[in-house]
């Protein structure tokens, strides 16, 4: 199984919020039907949500489970379509590894810490968050100043950071990593 | 004197064994001395508890007394058994270590958690509140409600808060059976729900009453 690779979404924090009231708010009332809504759910899966003990109860399952993982994988496509926007993918498997290890990077603790916040999955909301997988987000201050500390270390870094760097300093806004969504 | 009448041993029931004796010398403010208890240094909360619930009030307080290091729950249940023997002299002695007791909100949320809802636990979760309890521990109160809706309502905050608590609270005390407990959630699970569970076999209102001394006290 090849791993998978990282890749940079334009985050809409305003959007994203506002998706994740609206969920937490069925969730809390139990609106089985105001969620399968707001998940585009097919008539199946609304059916499975609605025999459940509460909605609350699939949300807390793990992601591989049957039952909720189709939930989760709807629920991500709703995130995506409403708060992200995909800027690029890396073409190296190699990418999380350098950017964690690579020395000429840790040791520059500032760029070290941006890098580790930018990989820090615990940052993202729950729904976000996939087991064994790598996830995190700068806004667009953080995301500026790592694209350029970055670029001046360019000559010394590996080609796979350097397209890193590129793709952050290019766009525009908050940047979400992920290798899985 | 609750406990100690408790321990007093009945004219039938034959020689009492020395760690329920209440009969022995009076000290200087006219009570008797706690019993003393064989290996009482290397006991646990569990013997303390085990004691309280063979009526032996005495006995619990002497292992309180050898096990105390002065801080964290072992101080909190010395002092409330003093509260509820009525020994002033160790309230008084006890309650400034209560009151250092730190965090200050965790404790006032354990033993809400102890108690059935009601007013006590909310006035004990606002209480909680006002000395800065976080969030999550606020949504794992709400959580424990016997109010199916206030339970979903806790459940869903926490989800939010903290997700790996979530599941674990999820698996743990409200048993849905298809949660896995998360592994990263673990110790704060415990270190809640340990002091949570004792207070509650303890006798989480001699808790309050304490904690009463120790709001009224600190003004």
């Amino acid at each position: 199984m090849s791993r998978p690779l990282l890749s940079i979404y334009r985050l809409d924090r305003d959007k994203l919020h506002e998706l994740s009231g609206k969920l937490r708010d069925l969730l809390a009332r139990d609106d089985r039907a105001g969620l399968a809504s707001l998940l585009g759910l097919g008539e199946e899966l609304a059916r499975r949500l609605a025999a459940e003990r509460s909605a609350v109860g699939l949300m807390l399952r793990p992601d591989e489970d049957a039952q909720a993982s189709p939930i989760f994988a709807s629920l991500r496509r709703v995130v995506k379509r409403a708060a992200l926007e995909h800027v690029w993918t890396s073409e190296s498997a190699a990418l999380e590894g350098r950017l964690r290890a690579y020395d000429v990077l840790r040791d520059e603790s500032d760029v070290a810490d941006a890098i580790d916040r930018l990989l820090d999955a615990a940052r993202l909301p729950w729904f976000l968050q996939r087991p064994g997988g790598t996830g995190g987000w700068l806004a667009v201050k953080e995301r500026e100043n790592l694209a350029e500390r970055m670029g001046a270390l360019g000559p010394a870094l590996p080609e796979e950071v350097n397209a890193l760097v590129e793709a952050l300093g290019g766009m525009d806004g908050d940047a979400l990593v992920h290798d899985r969504l | 004197m609750l406990g100690l009448q408790n321990d007093a041993p009945t004219s039938d029931s034959g020689p009492a064994p020395r760690a329920e004796r209440s009969d022995g010398r009076k000290n200087k403010t006219g009570r008797p001395p706690l019993p003393d208890v064989a290996g009482a240094a290397s006991a646990t909360i569990e013997d303390v508890l085990t004691a309280r619930a063979a009526g032996s009030f005495d006995e619990a307080r002497t292992i309180l007394a050898a096990i105390d290091k002065g801080q964290g729950l072992r101080t909190v249940l010395r002092a409330a058994a003093a509260l509820e023997a009525e020994d002033e002299d160790e309230v008084a002695k006890l309650l400034p270590l209560v009151r250092k007791d730190s965090p200050a909100w965790q404790l006032r949320l354990q033993v809400a958690a102890a108690l059935d809802d009601g007013k006590g636990r909310d006035d004990l979760a606002r209480r909680a509140e006002k000395l800065g309890a976080p969030a999550w521990s606020l949504a794992w109160l709400r959580a424990l409600s016997s109010n199916d809706e206030e339970q979903r309502a806790g459940l869903v905050d926490l989800l939010f808060e903290d997700a790996a608590l979530a599941r674990t609270v999820a698996a743990r005390d409200l048993g849905f059976a298809d949660i896995k407990v998360d592994n990263d959630a673990i110790r704060r699970y415990a270190a809640f729900a340990h002091g949570r569970d004792v207070i509650r076999r303890f006798g989480a209102a001699h808790v309050v009453a304490l904690l009463g001394r120790v709001d009224t006290s600190a003004g």
